[in-house]
């Protein structure tokens, strides 16, 4: 091929992709120019022509998909579907507090009325409540509470339950023993009330009952059957485990049935699962809350903001709403319906 | 008009305007200052990362391991202030300093241990993260999991001047310094050479060793700065901060035109491929798609952008092949 038809070549070529890239910016400009005068021009109005029908939007931005936030959701789409004019997103965090951030920002920039958010780290997703006061949204917290004052925080009430986790453990214990902790990954202050809830209630009701171990096992139920195993390697004699959710309990009561261990196991939530597994003995009980119901409660607060005009800026203090619950045990399993559970 | 046409950015720059512009007519919050803000302050340490990036993947090879890098220099950054209660004068540029240095041992197993950048790095991910868990103030006091950082030095990091985010300047520091040290540095055209050439390098006298473990050290410390945009935001660090993001900041450079081949591209794409991510991330969300959706819709742009880059490789080779 001779020099001259190389730069042909080229030449040709690169008209070839002058021209497609032209045509693309045709279109872009075209459209571009459809939507800016189409609508609003970088003034964020929604252009809506009627008054009459006021719409609200409200989102939950949840740490990342399980059994509670899914019910949760169920919940408050049960409520909200019967409003009119309410719309409602659910948002997966991916269980990172940067994702979160990210997509409050979105929703807040979206214009919703109310945010219910189940923070991925209590600290860092201050800032971002605070901005959505800044913008008069009110915030509600499910479960996991954040160090930033916010409208509501709709919780499963976790010191007060985990006492009583103490109390039903002991007595179970009859008084003595070893115990080990399956603890969720910090920064959530969830993990502080369940815990700090436990310990005092073991130091007031029992001191003689040991706690030997405090090991994360990040919510899993995997995750929490290694932490186990590890932890009765270092301590053969232990008699009791209290998993700060039911889904680490269930991974203990995993290997307390693999290697034939009487252990006196509790859990926290009250999951369908582990209502099944104390009916079925192997689980000694956990706190029970209708978890259904506390999305209904957490999405009644938000139709009454929502629809009342009530800003974030209104807020004198941090609310809170602490859910009923039940102590779990064989005794009292029976009384949770089948509807109940999620 | 030579530089327009030695550009390879410009179908991305209008395939970006082609995005914005879908995404600003089908929803009303999209069009908005706001909207603009956020993309910039939800993406600005992305384009850091990319730009960072860029440097390893020129070489032909690629760095899996910024977002254990980006912990670790959270972590040490968390330790420090709350733990031993330095001031930011000094945490700030010890997290930078920690980062770099991770990024220049990645560079030593790739030079002096030989192994393959991907091993290397995905090594160095592992065991990265490791470290962030083991020296993790958070697991060692619980308590200070729940404290925010209240440092003014570390948190001017999270300042504004109008609608821009001091994130966003930074990025465009750090992208100018990049593109003069590629476009008109010794150093830069070196690593062009042995991007395109390793062998060819070697023999014409280019200390390849030397360019190997600075890019990697490069990559490091971008991963540290977009660290410290982070942790100033969020007035904290997570153990699990970073986690995934190195496919990110791959994804944009190579959307930006960074052939994994090795020896093509620049840093102006990456920035771009970065706020493209961020606009289609923001704008689905925007426009009501489902959040299970979207990771679907980034894989397939990212699909679409390593099958042009392929494209473009055999484009290239077939001028050499039809022989002069």
């Amino acid at each position: 091929m001779t020099q001259k038809d190389k730069a042909l070549l080229t030449i040709g070529g690169n008209r070839r992709e002058v021209l497609t890239g032209l045509a693309l910016g045709a279109v872009a400009v075209g459209t571009g120019a459809a939507g800016i005068l189409g609508g609003g021009v970088l003034t964020g109005s929604k252009g809506r022509a009627y008054a009459a029908d006021k719409a609200y939007k409200m989102a939950f931005i949840q740490f990342q998909p399980h059994t509670v936030s899914t019910a949760w959701a169920k919940g408050i789409k049960e409520v909200l579907d019967i409003q009119p004019g309410i719309t409602f997103q659910l948002l997966d965090g991916q269980a990172k507090a940067d994702v979160q951030i990210s997509l409050m920002d979105t929703v807040i920039n979206d214009g919703v009325n109310v945010i219910f958010v189940q923070p991925v780290d209590s600290v860092g997703i201050a800032p971002s409540i605070k901005k959505a006061a800044r913008a008069g949204i009110p915030v509600i917290t499910l479960n996991i509470d954040s160090t930033a004052e916010h409208a509501a925080h709709v919780e499963m009430n976790h010191y007060y339950g985990a006492i009583e986790i103490a109390k039903a453990m002991g007595k179970m214990l009859g008084g003595k023993g070893n115990v080990a902790i399956l603890n969720a990954p910090p920064g959530i202050i969830i993990r502080d009330q369940r815990t700090n809830g436990f310990v005092d209630g073991m130091k007031k009701n029992y001191p003689d009952i040991q706690i030997v171990a405090d090991q994360v096992a990040d919510w899993d139920r995997k995750k929490a059957q290694d932490v186990l195993t590890t932890i009765l390697t270092a301590n053969p004699d232990l008699n009791g485990v209290y998993g700060v959710n039911d889904s680490m309990a269930l991974g203990a009561m995993d290997v307390a049935k693999s290697k034939g261990l009487k252990l006196v196991i509790f859990g926290n939530d009250g999951e369908k699962d582990a209502l099944e597994a104390i009916e079925a003995g192997d689980l000694a009980g956990t706190q029970y809350t209708d978890v259904f119901q506390q999305g209904r409660f957490a999405a009644a607060a938000a139709t009454v903001l929502a629809t009342g005009g009530v800003p974030a800026t209104a807020f004198t203090a941090q609310g809170h709403l602490l859910m009923p619950y039940v102590i779990a045990t064989k005794d009292t399993v029976g009384s949770i319906q089948a509807y109940q559970r999620w | 008009m030579k530089i327009w046409t030695r550009l390879p950015n410009r179908e991305l720059v209008l395939f970006f305007l082609v995005t914005v512009a879908i995404f600003s007519f089908f929803s009303g919050s999209f069009r908005t200052t706001g909207n603009l803000e956020n993309i910039l302050v939800g993406f600005s340490h992305m384009g850091i990362l990319a730009v960072g990036q860029a440097f390893p993947i020129l070489l032909g090879g690629i760095d899996l391991s910024v977002g254990s890098i980006l912990a670790v220099a959270g972590m040490i950054g968390f330790d420090a202030f709350l733990i031993y209660s330095l001031p930011g004068q000094i945490v700030v540029p010890l997290m930078l300093v920690a980062a770099t240095l991770a990024g220049a041992v990645n560079g030593l197993l790739i030079v002096h241990a030989r192994l393959q950048p991907f091993i290397a790095t995905l090594a160095t991910m592992a065991a990265y993260r490791g470290v962030t868990y083991a020296i993790s103030g958070r697991q060692i006091f619980p308590d200070l999991a729940t404290k925010s950082i209240d440092d003014d030095f570390l948190l001017s990091f999270d300042n504004y001047i109008g609608h821009f985010p001091y994130a966003f300047f930074l990025l465009i520091l750090v992208a100018v310094v990049a593109q003069l040290v590629l476009s008109f540095t010794k150093f830069g055209r070196d690593l062009y050479t042995v991007g395109g050439n390793l062998e060819a390098a070697r023999l014409s006298g280019i200390k390849v060793g030397r360019a190997i473990i600075i890019s990697y050290a490069i990559s490091g410390f971008c991963a540290g700065l977009s660290a410290l945009v982070l942790v100033s935001r969020m007035t904290t660090s997570q153990e699990n901060l970073g986690i995934g993001i190195e496919l990110s900041a791959i994804a944009a450079a190579i959307i930006g035109g960074v052939s994994l081949q090795g020896g093509i591209g620049n840093v102006i794409g990456p920035v771009i491929g970065a706020f493209l991510m961020g606009v289609i991330l923001i704008g689905l969300n925007l426009v009501g798609i489902t959040t299970y959706a979207q990771p679907v819709l980034t894989g397939t742009i990212l699909l679409g952008a390593v099958y042009y880059d392929r494209v473009l490789v055999l484009r290239r080779a077939r001028p050499a092949e039809a022989g002069l």
